[in-house]
């Protein structure tokens, strides 16, 4: 192997040069080659059933063509079916707010945990590291029932606690309104996600220069001066991956949603997108349509994440 | 930052971490518990805080049969080949995306963040149609082929950030020293990035431990399924969910995530800390 | 260099398993025609435990006694994913199974669409006339039949005559509007627990309730000449559906978004006075383990009366048995349902308290007051519209929403407008 092939580390951006025509030529073929196999695996994985879902989105596509009869090509009937039906609006706009809420909240909550864990005993923040590892490992089928057993409305413990302490929730239907339902979906979505983001920003916390505290605490800052001149900028990039992984992982929200509309919720006023085109999918048996909407709901995290990407790609065009 | 702390604030930050520990060790206690109580104890309107004069009838029920380790030897299977393949793979990728400038490297990443955002409640039935054309149904192979597609965006994304952490200087000097490009990626680099795989490979490990969608269309045959699928055995026998069974089986799932987790937990923590800020 | 050759390999080794894909997905070749004479394995899809083992030993013994050289393979699936399974199997030429069990009214969603092969040839054979109608009905389009029923199960009402005397009832009673009342008195009589049900009816429990619609002769949907037509806006519905909202208000105390998975638990805690359920139950309420075998000394049963003093038309549930049109080996998966539709299968069927999947045998069930009850529900069962596109509304949870409102006093003129075009928006599509 050649050893004078070029190669910018992410950190400097002056290439070590030797010989312009050979630089070229080696930069281009090795980067590609270690790209290879993790392409091929994603081509070999996702390629077919994501032209497949393209096409079927243009395809009056339902049980009958599963099972061999030649499907119809219907244009983009699928399309305009899903956009002029009044309720997938309603379902997008309860997603996204969903999303909204339950990203938001996840990073906030995740921070403060993480800002706490600096401030901890080392026992304590053992423990709480712990706890956090026990949430994050709980395999989801196991979390979703023991949820359900909480919130349950004649033998859950969250009734039987709130009834306890004097509070009328005997019988309390935590599922039945809808505001109610998110609520408790809120709950188990954040319970699930904020160990991910607070060990993150854990992380990153601890690569903030200690110096940098330490020379505005002699200027005379505050503590909210400080995180916000010191710290924030130090962590923003942290924050900004887990914000735009926390927006694109609630959007797609299934398993949680799913499973409650089965403990008591009213479905139809609880679908989120990812039950919607389970439901025209698998449940309805309309697989073109549900290929549209997912299309629609792939264009609408893209929409949704355009600004932190772009926000990203400055960065990463500035490294 | 952490030793400049007043008392207060010491004991108002641990105070609140005792009320984390307790919010997030809860719902796992609670599964626990009741995976060690009769049925008719399980759901009542008196709870039962402790175990006591438990009973193992949950756990014994589970156990027999002998389905629980053929779905735990596919479980394994597929998990760690997921983990180390998908590890292997992103970290050349990782190292592609970080170490060199080329054309289309933003479109590469960028294409991996969209790849994240596709909806897989639609997936899984084309997904089902490319296997059977592979002919890998009900395999270990083709399983996994799907796993490692599902977490390989995610991993190179955080890879990235690790590789970045890594001096470049120290490959340098390994060169000088007349080791090759890609001798001094493995033999320097790589080590180096033990902590970072380890985080990355939890992430991997969790999907692939617990993914139930596409395991259950594929993996029809009784010896073939994963621990997920099989604990599906007991939420809808005749006779109602057997909910004993269900919180045993699933205690049974989760403590080898457990154990895999305090294994390498203090390389997480320190690996989530030497590289996460690059994101 | 040695890497990059590696790297090339492997991305060459990827292309072909990508072209492998592409040429293999075209070339479904239909064999079913295949009469079958040779030996194979046949595989047989059985849901859940539901299925006692004693009949599956022998069925795989007396088939492979009959078929030498040829195997019976039982692989048991779950309920939990199962549409998901069969739209995805049954697709399959390679991992198809060959006998498949289908809930009965998910079976119209496989036999409209092609999934299985066509039995009206066999119909006879297999049992013709004495087979559970409401079944072969539902597998019947066109006048061709794609499934068999395979066991049937239908509830009835379980009592505490403890509770009966207590509260001044001294008979059960025969008909609907003297079980309202009773069920009303009931829970009058036991104001503590506060959530005690006279009769106990879950919010989203349309498959009990639905006795009530169909006892004053409304239904979730009929038939319109070519087209189906929401029914529950008919007066007819509107009446039953008032008795299920009184009984929501008046006799139940189960919550309104609960589902009837969990008996056991209010019943040992001393909350129901009645309740619809299938017969298992009786085994779960008299364990020590499971249950409550203090309270459930004191069970009764009676089958749920009808307006008319007769018994009300209950749902039947039950499961059907298809033969996957994908399947290589036609005959021999026929010889596999011949057999489990035959007398002595089906007699260990109702020895487990199956309702067999023919009248005839419904003798084998038993003579006791339980066996009385089941073969009296069976009687004037009923079956969920035959409608092609019925489990779609069961997949998108139509009418437990609709119930779920009603518990909670909704209105029920504007709640059954509202299902009711739905249901034909989505049946005749």
């Amino acid at each position: 192997m050649t050893t004078t092939q070029e190669v910018l580390p992410a950190e400097t951006s002056t290439p070590v040069s030797s010989g312009p025509e050979r630089r070229r030529r080696s930069v281009n073929a090795l980067p590609y080659g270690l790209l290879v196999p993790a392409t091929a695996a994603l081509a070999l994985a996702l390629g077919y059933p994501l032209v497949r879902q393209v096409v079927l989105s243009f395809q009056d596509f339902g049980l009958a063509q599963q099972f061999g009869k030649p499907p119809e090509w219907v244009g983009l009937q699928n399309y305009r079916e899903l956009v002029t039906d009044s309720y997938l609006w309603k379902v997008v706009l309860r997603s996204v707010l969903f999303c909204l809420a339950n990203a938001a909240l996840t990073a906030c909550l995740g921070l403060a945990v993480a800002l706490l864990m600096m401030r901890m005993s080392k026992v304590v923040r053992i423990a709480v590291q712990a706890g956090l590892l026990l949430a994050w490992a709980m395999p989801v089928v196991a979390s979703m029932t023991v949820w359900t057993f909480l919130f349950d409305t004649q033998y859950g413990i969250v009734n039987w606690l709130l009834t306890h302490l004097g509070l009328d929730f005997d019988g309390h239907a935590w599922l039945l309104h809808p505001m109610s339902f998110f609520g408790v979906a809120t709950v188990i979505v954040v319970w699930m996600s904020v160990p991910f983001v607070a060990f993150t920003m854990y992380a990153a916390l601890t690569q903030v220069p200690e110096e940098l505290v330490e020379a505005a605490e002699i200027d005379g800052a505050t503590g909210g001066q400080r995180f916000r001149h010191v710290v924030l900028p130090t962590i923003r990039p942290v924050l900004y991956v887990v914000l735009l992984l926390q927006i694109i992982w609630d959007l797609r929200v299934f398993t949680q949603i799913f499973n409650l509309q089965k403990a008591g919720g009213v479905t139809e006023q609880t679908n989120l997108l990812g039950t919607f085109i389970y439901r025209q999918g698998v449940g309805g048996g309309h697989f073109g349509l549900a290929s549209a909407a997912a299309m629609f709901m792939l264009a609408l995290a893209v929409v949704m994440t355009a600004p932190y990407v772009r926000l990203m790609l400055k960065q990463e065009k500035e490294a | 930052m952490a030793n400049r702390v007043s008392p207060a604030g010491r004991l108002g930050a641990n105070l609140a971490g005792i009320a984390i520990f307790l919010v997030c060790a809860f719902p796992v206690y609670w599964m626990v518990n009741n995976s060690f109580l009769p049925r008719n104890k399980i759901r009542n309107p008196d709870p039962t805080w402790v175990p006591f004069g438990g009973t193992l009838a949950n756990y014994r029920r589970v156990l027999t049969g002998g389905r629980i380790w053929d779905a735990l030897s596919m479980s394994l299977m597929v998990t760690l080949a997921t983990v180390l393949i998908s590890l292997v793979f992103a970290f050349l990728a990782a190292v592609a995306v970080t170490r060199f400038r080329f054309r289309g490297r933003i479109s590469f990443i960028l294409a991996l963040l969209v790849i994240q955002m596709i909806p897989v409640e639609g997936l899984f039935i084309s997904q089902y149609k490319m296997l059977e054309g592979f002919g890998l149904l009900n395999t270990v192979v083709g399983l996994t082929i799907v796993y490692v597609a599902n977490v390989l965006p995610f991993t190179i994304w955080t890879l990235r950030g690790f590789v970045a952490g890594v001096p470049y200087e120290l490959e340098e000097a390994a060169m000088i020293d007349g080791c090759s490009r890609m001798q001094a990626f493995f033999r320097v680099t790589f080590p180096l990035l033990a902590p970072g795989l380890v985080a990355t490979g939890v992430f991997g490990f969790l999907q692939a431990w617990n993914e139930f969608t596409l395991a259950v269309v594929v993996m029809t045959r009784e010896s073939k399924q994963t621990l997920p699928v099989w604990l599906s055995v007991f939420t809808d026998s005749q006779k109602g969910v057997d909910w004993g069974a269900v919180l045993a089986a699933s205690t049974i799932i989760a403590v080898p995530v457990i154990v895999f987790f305090l294994i390498v937990q203090g390389r997480m923590v320190s690996g989530l800390t030497s590289g996460a800020v690059k994101g | 260099m040695r890497m990059k050759k590696t790297l090339a390999v492997a991305a060459v080794g990827a292309m072909l398993a990508l072209s492998a894909c592409g040429s293999s997905d075209g070339s479904s070749n239909d064999k079913s025609a295949d009469s079958g004479s040779k030996t194979a394995d046949i595989r047989v899809w059985l849901n859940g435990a539901d299925t006692p083992d004693d009949a599956r030993a022998w069925l795989k013994k007396t088939f492979e006694e009959q078929n030498p050289g040829s195997t019976l393979t039982i692989e048991q699936q779950e309920w939990d994913g199962l549409v998901e399974k069969l739209t995805t199997a049954l697709s399959s030429d390679k991992e198809t199974p060959d006998v498949v069990e289908v809930g009965n009214t998910q079976a119209p969603t496989f036999t409209t669409a092609g999934a299985f092969s066509d039995l009206t040839d066999n119909l006879s054979d297999l049992g013709g006339d004495d087979l559970l109608k409401g079944f072969v009905d539902g597998a019947t389009i066109d006048g061709k039949t794609f499934a068999v029923p395979y066991y049937a199960g239908s509830t009835y009402v379980f009592y505490r005559k403890d509770l009966f005397k207590k509260a001044g009832i001294s008979a059960v009673p025969i008909t609907t509007d003297e079980f309202v009342d009773d069920a009303i008195k009931l829970k009058k009589a036991n104001p503590t627990p506060k959530n005690f049900s006279g009769f106990w009816l879950p919010g989203q429990d349309w498959r009990d309730g639905a006795a009530f619609l169909w006892n004053t002769g409304g239904d979730f949907a009929v038939k319109d000449g070519d087209s189906w037509k929401g029914a529950l806006s008919s007066p007819a519905s509107q009446e039953g559906l008032a008795t299920v909202q009184k009984i929501f208000k008046q006799a139940s105390g189960a919550p309104a978004d609960a589902t009837e998975a969990d008996p056991v638990t209010p019943f040992c805690a001393g909350e129901i006075g009645m309740m619809v359920r299938p017969g298992w139950v009786k085994g779960m309420l008299e364990d020590a383990k499971t249950g409550c075998p203090d309270i459930a000394k004191n069970l009764g049963v009676f089958p749920v009366p009808g307006a008319d003093g007769q018994p009300a038309p209950v749902l039947l549930g039950g499961s059907d048995l298809g033969i996957s049109a994908k399947s290589q080996h036609q005959g021999l998966a026929e010889k596999a349902l011949a057999l489990m539709l035959s007398e002595d299968y089906q007699s260990i069927l109702a020895h487990h308290g199956l309702t067999p999947a023919k009248n005839s045998l419904s003798s084998k069930l038993g003579s006791d007051e339980y066996a009385q009850a089941t073969i009296a529900a069976a009687s004037n069962a009923k079956l969920t519209p035959a409608a092609a596109n019925w489990a779609l509304i069961e997949g998108d949870r139509t009418l437990e929403d609709l119930f779920s409102q009603i518990a909670q006093g909704g209105d029920l003129a504007s709640l059954a407008d509202k299902a009711d075009s739905h249901i034909a928006e989505v049946l005749n599509k």
